[in-house]
């Protein structure tokens, strides 16, 4: 702020002696109008780079300057001529309105980003408040119709239907807080309130860990593991990483039909490790593809019970915090990869142990 | 029949705990606090404590250590997800085990049998068996479809450590300190590296392990068989 303002007055001066400088070689052959018009021109400029406070420097100088050099009797402030007052007077007028008229844009451009930042956050928050109403109501309608059945009838009921909608009500919920978590995990994620706890980790067992957490999910397909054996440890938040993973997974299982393969791949490129997972469903959606990766963004499959349309922007997050990118690809005979990276660190002095007995 | 003590203040909770505990044949005594749980703990005898970590008066883990300083009985913590951190404390505290809220009961009575078979079993007393691979811990031999196989020195000690702790998680900070030292605590990168050997020595499908399983971000669990 200070050293803005400094360079201000820098220029104001700086301008009052280019002008100087300009006036004393048109002396003689130049009317003394003209030189005012090369200070007046001086004066504009620096009214319209700065703010007031260097613009009125700058008026004040080039007047002073003008008067002292230029106007007779030279060397003295005195003015023979009244006309000269109206020059100073034209002069000191032209910066001040300058310097106000632009003043106004820059409020007038402050108000609008502000405004446009407001319309923004209002749209998120209703997508996020039709999102959160849809996915989180209709769970927790079957939960209570089936609930207060199970209280209030449930003596009528034979114990098949008591034991369904007993488990209905446990699936929807499971469902319903895997929803909030990832709710609560995008936001935090958003607020910057997530330190990563980075620790060498393999990321051969972190995808061994998250396929059989999976297992269930990904019964129905052949889940195929191609990581390379010399695979580098990587410096990750390992429970970070995991989700990333385990969102990607979920996402195959969800927009891929059952008996199809969904290939997890690692390999060191260069410094950095590329982890991929690759299916063989209907592709991506047409058009932009980043797009995916927004909030709230749901696949086609919408309709067989997707989730949020927040697990990948949440690994959008984490991978970025990581200093890694992730990206989706339309494979070339059909079915889609999402890739991310993570930056290779230097590798750990090993343990040292002697060798077998 | 095993007494099972519950500190845990949500009455909605307690509630369900109550009664699948109780159908499954256990003998349940309730604490709604830290202070309670610590004197109910001394007076009933409990086989096994499940802690709730966000209790109303003092921590659960402050709980887990006063339990720790007279008694061996098998703790199983509960706590809330992404807590990675709180969970390694209440391990590294003393308890045994962790579960995350919400939970199945499926998982809850898995991971409680588990830990009294865990309280019940006679240390280094027996052979393990790990799917292909049987490994006799007093005399220190290893086989693998029954050729013997051999483990360096570490290996050793990290299987016998965690088979100290069948079924249960260790975290990373205590193999780290029981196998190289408390002054290797932060060479994570150890573990990665020797529970990989162990994995390709003794796991039939290393890449998918049945038995030297992962905690992520947490620690590791040595399991016999699909223990349910």
């Amino acid at each position: 702020m200070r050293i803005v303002g400094w360079t201000g007055y820098a220029w104001a001066l700086g301008a009052t002696a280019a002008c100087t400088v300009a006036g004393l070689a048109m002396r003689g052959r130049f009317d003394l109008v003209n030189i005012a018009m090369v200070y007046l021109l001086a004066v504009v400029i620096v009214a319209l780079a700065y703010s007031r406070g260097p613009a009125i420097v700058a008026t004040v100088l080039a007047v002073a300057t003008f008067d002292w050099l230029f106007v007779p009797p030279q060397g003295a402030f005195t003015v023979e001529d009244a006309q000269y007052l109206l020059t100073f007077a034209i002069i000191l007028a032209v910066g001040l309105i300058i310097s106000r008229l632009k003043r106004n844009v820059r409020v007038q451009a402050r108000a609008q980003a502000k405004l446009e930042a407001a319309a923004q956050t209002e749209r998120m928050r209703s997508t996020l408040l039709a999102s959160i109403s849809h996915d989180l109501r209709t769970p927790l309608a079957v939960m209570t119709g089936a609930s207060s059945t199970l209280a209030e009838r449930g003596e009528r009921l034979s114990a098949e239907e008591r034991e369904a909608l007993a488990r209905s009500i446990y699936e929807q919920a499971r469902e319903m807080s895997e929803r909030v978590a990832k709710l609560l995990q995008m936001t935090r994620l958003e607020v910057g309130g997530i330190a990563l706890e980075r620790d060498w980790a393999s990321l051969a067992e972190i995808a061994a860990a998250v396929l059989s957490r999976l297992r269930e999910r990904l019964t129905g397909h052949r889940v195929v593991l191609e990581l390379a054996e010399d695979l580098p440890l990587v410096r990750v938040d390992a429970a970070l990483i995991d989700q990333v993973l385990a969102n990607l997974l979920e996402n195959a299982a969800r927009y891929t039909p059952p008996g199809t393969v969904v290939r997890v791949r690692a390999r060191r490129e260069a410094q950095e490790l590329v982890v991929s997972v690759e299916d063989f469903g209907p592709g991506l959606p047409p058009g932009d593809i980043e797009r995916v990766f927004a909030k709230f963004e749901h696949g086609a499959a919408e309709a067989r019970g997707g989730g949020m349309g927040l697990g990948l922007a949440i690994c959008r997050a984490i991978v970025g915090l990581h200093g890694g990118r992730i990206w989706a690809e339309k494979l070339p005979l059909g079915g889609s990869a999402f890739r991310f990276t993570v930056p290779l660190d230097e590798p750990p002095a090993p343990p040292s142990e002697p060798a077998l007995a | 029949m095993s007494t099972i003590l519950l500190v845990e203040d949500d009455p909605d909770i307690r509630r369900f705990l109550r009664s699948t505990l109780a159908a499954e044949g256990y003998r349940v005594v309730e604490s709604p606090t830290a202070s309670r749980g610590a004197i109910d703990a001394g007076t009933h005898k409990p086989d096994l404590a499940i802690v709730d970590l966000a209790l109303p008066d003092y921590d659960g883990r402050e709980l887990i250590r006063e339990i720790r300083k007279w008694s061996s009985m098998p703790i199983v913590v509960l706590s809330a997800r992404h807590q990675e951190r709180t969970k390694i404390e209440a391990l590294d505290a003393g308890a045994d085990d962790y579960i995350t809220k919400p939970f199945g009961v499926g998982e809850l009575l898995a991971r409680v049998r588990a830990a009294l078979r865990h309280a019940a079993r006679s240390p280094a007393g027996e052979m393990l068996v790990l799917g292909p691979a049987q490994v006799d811990l007093q005399k220190r031999r290893v086989w693998r479809d029954g050729a013997e196989v051999r483990l360096t020195p570490i290996e050793f000690r990290l299987l016998a450590h965690l088979a100290k702790h069948l079924g249960m998680v260790v975290t990373h900070r205590q193999l780290l300190a029981e196998v190289w030292g408390p002054s290797y605590v932060e060479q994570t990168h150890y573990l990665r590296i020797y529970m990989k050997q162990l994995r390709d020595k003794l796991e039939a499908d290393p890449m998918r392990p049945r038995h030297f399983l992962t905690e992520t971000g947490i620690g590791y669990r040595l399991v016999m068989d699909e223990e349910t």
